[in-house]
């Protein structure tokens, strides 16, 4: 009987464990001289973007260049890696070492920088309803399907996205909101970026929800937010696609293959600490997708 | 792709493309793979410096560095570092042999890999 499993390339395999160590010198390097970095990010704002080559090696390697044959739309900004070096810099000062419910002047104090960094309105607080928290970990979720009939085979647009993220698969019941359009006929581009870029967040979680369900779960229902990796500054506009996942995990939120992959969330542990804030869109004027720093 | 360090006449890393030549790899995997390289050795490097550096020396540094004249950083560090080209070399080499390692282990492990 033929193994199923995958078998991994030796690129694969090279760029995941070396990524993996490249974190680690990364981690060491900010923990060990934080505060002479920091002044340094604080300080070259001012010099022209030229001078900025030796720095630009200290963001993350694979913003630095991705081969063609891997590379998703998503993948293809993030040129200007220096700007998301200040990012990370100015989030370390106000996040704390553990991750934990942020207080709200520490959300607000995050709001601002994305609000300046991304030029968005973005807030933990919208309206009046918050999610159970703004910091947290992130697991990896499968897709979903869009449309009765959907799978695997029928869910994405290109070989490369295929052979990119069809591994992860398709979850086996339908989102939350069930599904993105009722009949392949009506589904729109619109539906596809949602699911493209889901995430799934603790509704039932959020403080009043179950005084008000029908209200909380519309107000939910595909609003935008804004996921960030602190670590290394990328950031991508997504919807909440899906409740969950269970308290009982340790995750806080899930993400879609391709948020994971953007956030570069998908290291072999599957998840890791983001920041995700509400973004005020009522023109519905923001693209969802990955975001760079302004 | 390969960049011009104030340390690249001390620190090495074309064996490394040798070893990737050897390898099933695209051109731009192999890019890709020595772009992680590079920055890889670029923080072992800076920490081995900043290590060695008071709180203030190394803003100074990391400025110069930012303005990447290489005569300036040389002379900050030769001022303040003993057998500081020995120390760059150092980490750079351990680093190295870990990433040598690396592809050694996944050759013999997987000698055609896949695709």
């Amino acid at each position: 009987m033929a193994s199923t499993k995958r078998r991994v390339s030796h690129y694969e395999h090279l760029r995941r464990k070396w990524i993996s160590r490249h974190r680690d010198l990364q981690t060491k390097l900010w923990d060990k001289h934080r505060e002479a970095l920091s002044f340094l990010s604080q300080n070259t704002k001012q010099l022209a973007a030229g001078s900025l080559g030796a720095l630009m090696l200290l963001s993350a390697p694979s913003a630095l260049q991705l081969p063609q044959t891997v590379l998703v739309a998503s993948e293809k900004i993030g040129q200007d890696i220096n700007k998301n070096l200040f990012l990370v810099s100015d989030l370390a000062s106000v996040l704390p070492h553990e991750v934990r419910s942020l207080t709200p002047s520490e959300e607000k104090e995050i709001a601002e920088i994305f609000s300046r960094y991304f030029r968005l309105n973005v807030s933990a607080e919208l309206g009046g309803k918050r999610l159970n928290r703004s910091y947290g970990l992130i697991g990896q979720e499968q897709h979903l399907a869009r449309y009765p009939g959907d799978t695997i085979y029928s869910h994405f647009d290109t070989k490369e996205e295929k052979e990119v993220f069809g591994e992860e698969g398709m979850a086996p019941g339908r989102g939350a909101w069930g599904y993105f359009a009722p009949s392949k006929a009506e589904f729109s581009k619109k539906d596809a970026m949602r699911e493209k870029y889901y995430i799934a967040v603790q509704t039932f979680s959020a403080p009043g929800f179950y005084e008000h369900v029908s209200e909380y779960r519309d107000f939910f229902k595909y609003r935008k937010m804004l996921v960030v990796n602190p670590e290394n500054g990328r950031g991508v506009v997504t919807v909440i696609g899906d409740a969950g996942p269970a308290t009982w995990t340790g995750k806080h939120l899930g993400g879609s293959p391709e948020v994971m992959k953007y956030l570069e969330r998908v290291d072999g542990r599957e998840r890791g600490p983001v920041l995700y804030f509400f973004i005020d869109d009522p023109e519905d004027e923001v693209p969802l997708g990955p975001i760079i720093v302004q | 792709m390969k960049q011009k360090h104030f340390y690249s006449h001390i620190v090495e890393i074309d064996s490394l493309v040798i070893e990737l030549d050897k390898m099933d790899l695209t051109e731009s995997e192999k890019k890709h793979l020595m772009s992680i390289v590079e920055s890889s050795v670029h923080h072992a490097v800076l920490d081995a410096i900043l290590s060695e550096l008071s709180e203030d020396d190394k803003k100074m540094f990391l400025q110069h560095l930012a303005a990447n004249d290489h005569d300036v950083i040389w002379q900050h560090l030769n001022d303040r570092i003993e057998n500081i080209e020995d120390k760059i070399k150092k980490a750079a080499d351990e680093l190295m042999r870990e990433l040598d390692k690396d592809m050694i282990e996944l050759k013999e492990r997987d000698p055609q890999g896949s695709q």
